[in-house]
């Protein structure tokens, strides 16, 4: 059961249009995650939602009403923000108890529910301080306690946990996971960082300047991704695009001339992919180091920088290809200079056409 | 030794070894600055100090010739005549009534007024800003003609409504809570309204509460103002009982005409509660001074 639609939506700013006729269905239940670079119109579309912005065209549905012309606090959502927006002079149980108050809530019903939410997200020993008197994670725990007061349908985040530190960040992703494994509502997660919405949704929306560029669940996005856009937003260290050309395609699998004078078979997924120049896109983690004679490696080159991550090593190797990023083990003996050969996983490579499409 | 002369602690001592550092220790651009400061303050204060020291003198010895800087006969006369034989009690409750309720209503609709142009989307909102603003650059002596005659009309004259009506344009109050609305973050605004907030409820919940500090500056401000207005209240009425006391200061006088001394008597005791007020709220005060002069505190 959907619990939002987006059917045919346009957002226009005078004569820039920040989203493009956009249909979009979020499934009861779901955690979705609006992902793409600044500017996209991630955060517009959840404030259509959310009825802070209005629709210059096209129907927002929430649980099958048509909800397009209905005030934000009549849409039975509750937004996150990015700032908290905590009211710095009203103490945490005034903040949570908010809307219970402006509603006309009897102060047992107030007093019932911060209770309630204080004891979810652990806010007891807060509930008399400001928002001043309170870490980062603690503040992000208190507006999300706001808006779980009010029994909301569907939860809006945008970008919440972007203020946060590194370490804090990871500990507020798992409450939040653990939080919608808790309640089931639908959650609606705006951001940029593809970790979050990797890691946090079960369905990922890449937005890309205010057309959805793909929807499917992370692993569909990073192990198929529908074109170019897509498989360089998508991984870090981003995949490696190639120049090469098609030779001939027989069936599924496409001959393809490579930088170097080397050749490979790639699949194709397109019925008919169009002879000529087209981009391979291969990820760090797809090339296999090799000996640079070695038949087998794709390309050759000299190893420009070695990064360590301790898990992981991150090459930039210098090859007729350009620089190939290419991510091997932790303990990877390789030194900035030496010549190494790349063979690629060509199972995992995907072909890209001149406009980005995938093939 | 240099710590000891950095530290400003024995002069004398650095003044034996280097006299160069004797003049940079003392500073000599700082002395004639202090120097001309406390003559510009003394300036200041000697109209003060005189207008003291008259309201202890008989008025005998106010009207002599020459200056004398200290009563030769010290007495409290002034002060006893003011207090038990005019109404200024009935002046300092007049001065009080209008004061308060121009302070409460001036800040009561200046926030409304500054939200709706700060936060509210209706038709001729800019044209609504630009006239506030024009207002502002108009100063009240060329309205009080006008001022009169409407007060006239609503035969309001010789009333305290006379004498608060006009008081309650103050456009640079809305000016300021303009501008510090116009500073809340819209995040504010847009929890309180997913939260169901009416428009009234985000500006006595929200807007009002986060610019506290400022409400209260501008309420000083505005109640001193009102407290010390005295060409339209002189105007406004001519009863004794409707008169505030900085108008009763006027009205000091008997068969024998003005006596000086039982004017600055009145003054002092008009001026005190102000002084009161300035001394308990003194950094408000400052602060709204300067946001009403556009520098933000």
């Amino acid at each position: 059961m959907h619990n939002v639609e987006l059917r045919h939506v346009t957002k226009r700013y005078g004569s820039v249009e920040a989203i493009s006729d956009l249909s979009l269905s979020v499934d009861k239940g779901s955690f979705t995650a609006l992902l793409g670079p600044s500017g996209c119109g991630k955060s517009t579309l959840l404030r259509m939602i959310a009825g802070l912005e209005q629709i210059t065209q096209g129907q927002c549905f929430i649980n099958d009403v048509d909800v397009t012309d209905t005030p934000p606090a009549k849409r039975k959502i509750a937004m996150v923000f990015q700032s908290y927006a905590l009211y710095p002079h009203m103490t945490v149980r005034q903040n949570v108890a908010f809307s219970l108050s402006v509603a006309g809530a009897s102060r047992a019903v107030q007093e019932r529910r911060v209770g309630e939410v204080a004891r979810i997200l652990q806010l007891e020993p807060l509930l008399e301080r400001r928002p001043a008197q309170l870490s980062g994670g603690q503040r992000q725990r208190v507006a999300i306690g706001r808006a779980l007061v009010r029994e909301p349908e569907v939860f809006l985040f945008d970008e919440p946990l972007s203020n946060l530190d590194a370490m804090l960040r990871v500990q507020m992703r798992l409450e939040l996971a653990k939080l919608h494994k808790d309640l089931g509502t639908t959650m609606i997660y705006v951001t940029h960082d593809q970790v979050e919405a990797m890691t946090l949704a079960d369905k990922i929306v890449v937005l890309d300047k205010g057309r959805i560029s793909q929807v499917g669940s992370p692993l569909d996005l990073y192990n198929a991704p529908a074109n170019k856009f897509v498989a360089a937003f998508i991984g870090s260290p981003g995949m490696n695009f190639i120049p090469a050309e098609i030779s001939s395609v027989t069936g599924t699998m496409a001959s393809i001339a490579l930088p170097g004078g080397k050749r490979a078979e790639i699949g194709v997924r397109s019925p008919t992919p169009p002879e000529g120049p087209v981009e391979l896109g291969v990820r760090p983690e797809h090339f296999l180091l090799t000996d640079p004679a070695a038949p087998a490696a794709s390309f050759s080159g000299k190893v420009a920088i070695v990064e360590h991550l301790g898990n992981a090593t991150i090459l930039y190797v210098d090859t007729p290809a350009g620089q190939l990023i290419v991510e091997g083990e932790g303990n990877l003996g390789v030194k900035s200079g030496d010549a190494v050969g790349l063979t690629m996983a060509a199972a995992q490579a995907h072909l890209f056409s001149g406009g980005g499409a995938v093939l | 030794m240099t710590v000891t002369a950095e530290t400003g602690g024995d002069l004398a001592l650095v003044a034996s070894q280097s006299p160069m550092r004797w003049t940079r220790a003392v500073n000599i651009g700082g002395l004639i600055a202090t120097l001309a400061t406390l003559l510009g303050a003394v300036l200041w204060a000697f109209p003060l100090y005189w207008a003291i020291v008259t309201t202890f003198k008989p008025e005998s010895e106010v009207v002599q010739a020459g200056v004398k800087l200290w009563p030769e006969h010290f007495t409290l006369e002034n002060y006893v005549h003011v207090l038990f034989e005019t109404n200024i009690g009935r002046w300092y409750l007049n001065s009080l009534f209008t004061s308060g309720v121009v302070t409460i209503l001036v800040v009561i609709t200046a926030a409304c007024a500054g939200y709706a142009i700060s936060q509210l989307n209706f038709p001729g909102r800019q044209i609504l800003w630009w006239m506030t603003l024009a207002s502002f650059m108009v100063p009240i002596q060329a309205l009080i003609v006008n001022q009169f005659i409407l007060m006239n009309q609503f035969h309001a004259l010789n009333t305290l409504v006379a004498v608060i009506g006009p008081q309650l344009i103050w456009p640079v109050t809305v000016i300021i809570y303009k501008q510090f609305f116009d500073g809340v973050p819209k995040d504010f605004r847009e929890a309180a309204v997913i939260d169901g907030a009416t428009d009234f409820q985000l500006l006595w919940r929200i807007y009002l509460p986060m610019n506290w500090g400022i409400t209260t500056a501008l309420a000083i401000i505005t109640f001193i103002a009102a407290w010390n207005n005295f060409l339209w209240p002189f105007l406004a009425v001519t009863s004794q009982e409707k008169m505030n006391v900085s108008v009763g200061i006027t009205a000091v006088f008997d068969a024998f005409g003005v006596k000086y001394a039982r004017e600055l008597a009145t003054a002092m005791l008009a001026a005190l509660p102000v002084a009161v007020v300035y001394l308990i709220f003194q950094r408000r005060v400052t602060q709204a001074i300067m946001l009403s002069a556009g520098i933000k505190g």
